[in-house]
């Protein structure tokens, strides 16, 4: 049997030769995409429960300015369905990495440090830091070093206090609070007289005041630092940071986050910028 | 061998087929032949695939050649796909790579008509400054004339409707710009002389006006674009350095199939002719292990080539770019902060954060980050240290980076930080004159250093982008030669070594 076998062999060797040459073609075509979520028909969205105006749960339904854009972005990158998990400012990280949810679209600001544990798209906003008063105080605050003596509210693990007082160096009281929403409680309940942080978070708590028929506030127009609210997104996806970047400069073609912003926070008297942000890049 | 020499006493597999029998042969019958005969009478005929294997000598023969013509006609078509991809990938990165450093430029040049715009409208006319001013409104020209440029070369490489559209978009908000720009040097000129830094609130207001235009609509814009147009040099290299890899497996795999076919045939030959070596037969196995080698080894170096351009080159160079624009533009923020004391908070606090895109270092405040600037002796981090973030940061942390122009580049942030601290301990203490006459003097005279020491650690990159390029263009010459000029000799040694054995069926 051995001539048969030696060309057996023979023509064996050629036929596994072959079929492995296809299936490395195969390959280096396949594993050019991976599980980018630019691919993806189904997007799983990490985004806030509680912040007024920008991401809150009531009910079983989110609503607010980045569900909205969180929407935009997955219509505009022609994905079929859209999940949202709820995150937090401790576990969007996480999440992110071990895929638990594909984007976080939640004001998420930017930074050098999160940029090495997550990679960003857009920012799809670029928010500035703003004082909320009692429009009683509205004429005497106009500009951040006005502030100087004033109780103003300090929420921990947020960098808008150090800001007004490292940064900036204005010598404010601070009056600790669990979160936005509290310091707004606080606020009206006279317990301390100024909210700082981003103004699209502070136009949140004044709409939110509005409604519930709170006294009246102000929202001082000065802005003293950039705020990038940037996509996160696994790091190392730069196929989908690139789509999502796609889908915000069509979004913004369009003018739509600008009138989301009108129907959002419109009341609020704020100056929103209608368009597209600097992006950070990809890679 | 040993096949061979046992193979007269061992009995042979029955290997008839039905059809397709040996030519008659015409003269006498030779050893071995007999048997063949022999067993086809007696055993059945063979069902399915096995009836398309030869079972006679120069069946076999034929079946033995063609099957390794076809093997090496893949192999050479393969080999060939791998070259073209080599090709391809270094022509695209070669043409589009300067094109998107170009258009890159673009964001550069807007960074500097909006600073030179402000300078001349912080120093004012009076006679004392006369030719500072002149200066700035040179240069504010000749960085608009060589910003149209730029942004028609990046609306030519715009590749959809949304990229052409976003050029547009800047098209139309630079002549809005310049008409802003414009109307407040009229004004300026106009109006009563002023004072360094006394610009009328009416100027001011139309700055204020072209300034936010350019902070809000111009720059944005003109970053994406650039950065969608480097998207096709990143997809181009991804796409073509994996396809160039991919076929160096692929040949290597197809010239081992050719082997062990070559290898079979050898030994096929020797058992059935009783010779141990045809010597052009094992000529054609030594050619095939060069070409195939050969190849390899080629296709491997351009792809070394195409990731030494684009890791090496391209992406310092770019990212360079960046560090140039951002720079420009945090120094054009002192000059606004010195121009529009009103948003003197503001333009600050984007003098820091664009200082810590170029080189982060975290801090508090800017007096913060300035002292961790002072302090800093080296960008260079090693392979496995944290990298310092920033642009400045991630090109100290590539093995590649020059360490005499990253030292240069040091000392000059390092001078501007130091400049920028002065110039606002002396406007915070209404020493404004002085303030001006620093930033418009010596800190502009070392901004420019500090910009002419990026612009020499992008040359060593330029140099190592061109080298990379001009081996990956060397190393593909003339292989659209070389390649079917082996295949020939392949094919003529394999029919010098088995003509003779056809010959004995004729």
């Amino acid at each position: 049997m051995r001539t048969r076998g030696t060309r057996g062999l023979t023509f064996r060797a050629l036929a596994v030769g072959l079929a492995a040459s296809a299936a490395l073609t195969a390959c280096g075509v396949a594993g050019a995409s991976g599980s980018s979520v630019a691919t993806k028909d189904k997007l799983i969205i990490g985004v806030y429960a509680d912040q007024p105006g920008l991401g809150r749960l009531s009910g079983s339904t989110y609503q607010g300015f980045d569900i909205e854009i969180a929407k935009q972005i997955a219509k505009f990158m022609h994905v079929k369905t859209v999940e949202f998990k709820t995150i937090t400012a401790d576990n969007r990280e996480g999440k992110l990495q071990k895929g638990e949810v594909d984007l976080v679209v939640g004001s998420y600001s930017i930074t050098p440090d999160r940029k090495t544990k997550v990679s960003f798209a857009g920012p799809y906003y670029v928010a500035h830091q703003s004082i909320l008063v009692r429009a009683s105080d509205a004429a005497q605050v106009t500009d951040v070093h006005h502030l100087a003596g004033r109780r103003v509210c300090r929420v921990k693990k947020s960098v808008s206090f150090p800001r007004v007082q490292k940064e900036r160096g204005v010598p404010v009281v601070p009056v600790d609070a669990t979160g936005y929403n509290d310091c707004l409680t606080k606020l009206v309940a006279k317990q301390l007289d100024a909210v700082s942080t981003d103004d699209l978070i502070l136009a949140g708590l004044y709409a939110e005041n509005a409604r519930e028929g709170g006294p009246a506030l102000k929202l001082v127009k000065t802005s003293f630092s950039d705020e990038p609210y940037g996509v996160g997104i696994k790091q190392g996806d730069v196929d989908g940071c690139e789509a999502v970047n796609k889908a915000i400069t069509q979004m913004y073609q369009q003018n739509i986050p600008g009138r989301l912003l009108q129907v959002q926070f419109g009341s609020s008297d704020l100056d929103f910028t209608w368009t597209v942000p600097q992006f950070e890049g990809c890679e | 061998m040993t096949a061979v020499q046992r193979q007269g006493g061992a009995s042979p597999a029955p290997v008839p087929a039905p059809q397709a029998g040996p030519p008659a042969p015409s003269g006498g019958v030779r050893p071995g032949l007999a048997d063949v005969r022999a067993r086809a009478a007696a055993t059945p005929p063979r069902k399915g695939l096995r009836r398309a294997v030869p079972s006679t000598n120069s069946g076999r023969i034929r079946a033995f050649v063609a099957g390794v013509v076809v093997v090496l006609v893949a192999l050479l078509l393969l080999a060939w796909n791998g070259v073209d991809d080599a090709r391809t990938g270094v022509r695209v990165i070669d043409t589009a790579g300067p094109q998107v450093i170009a258009t890159g430029d673009l964001y550069f040049r807007l960074t500097d008509m909006d600073a030179q715009l402000a300078h001349a409208l912080l120093v004012g006319d009076g006679p004392a400054h006369k030719d500072d001013r002149q200066q700035a409104i040179d240069r504010y020209t000749d960085s608009r004339s060589r910003a149209d440029e730029a942004l028609i070369q990046a609306a030519r490489l715009a590749r959809d409707s949304t990229e052409r559209q976003t050029a547009r978009s800047l098209l139309d908000a630079l002549g809005r710009y310049e008409q802003f720009a414009g109307q407040a040097l009229l004004q300026d000129q106009n109006g009563p002389v002023h004072s360094p830094g006394q610009a009328s609130t009416q100027v001011t207001k139309l700055y204020r006006s072209a300034t936010d235009l350019m902070k809000l609509e111009l720059l944005p814009q003109a970053y994406n674009l650039t950065l969608d147009n480097g998207t096709i040099v990143r997809h181009t290299y991804e796409d073509k350095r994996s396809a160039v890899l991919t076929g160096r497996t692929i040949v290597v795999v197809t010239g081992l199939v050719l082997l062990v076919l070559l290898a079979g045939f050898q030994w096929s030959m020797a058992r059935r002719f009783r010779r141990l070596l045809n010597l052009p037969l094992a000529l054609t196995t030594v050619a095939v292990v060069v070409v195939v080698a050969w190849t390899a080894a080629m296709l491997g170096s351009e792809a070394a080539s195409l990731s030494k351009a684009k890791t090496d080159g391209f992406d310092s160079i770019l990212a360079l770019a960046r560090a140039r624009a951002i720079g420009n533009s945090a120094q054009a923020d002192q000059t606004r902060y010195l121009l529009d004391p009103e948003r003197g908070d503001t333009y600050e606090q984007v003098f820091q954060s664009k200082s810590q895109t170029v080189l982060y270092l975290p801090a508090d405040n800017l007096a913060g980050y300035q002292d961790s600037v002072r302090a800093l002796k080296t960008l260079k981090t090693g392979p496995k240290d944290h990298p310092i973030l920033g642009f400045l940061g991630a090109e100290g942390h590539r093995p590649s980076s020059d360490a005499k122009a990253l030292g240069a580049v040091l000392r000059g942030f390092q001078r501007f930080q130091a400049n920028d601290r002065q110039m606002r301990d002396l406007a915070k203490v209404k020493q404004t004159g002085a303030a001006i006459a620093l930033q418009t003097g010596q800190a502009a005279t070392d901004y420019a250093a500090y910009d002419d020491s990026l612009v020499k650690l992008a040359a060593v990159h330029q140099t190592t982008f061109d080298k990379a390029m001009k081996d990956g263009k060397g190393g593909t010459q003339g292989w659209q030669y070389a390649l079917p000029i082996a295949g020939l000799v392949v094919v003529l040694l394999l029919v010098v070594g088995v003509r003779p054995r056809l010959a004995e069926y004729r």
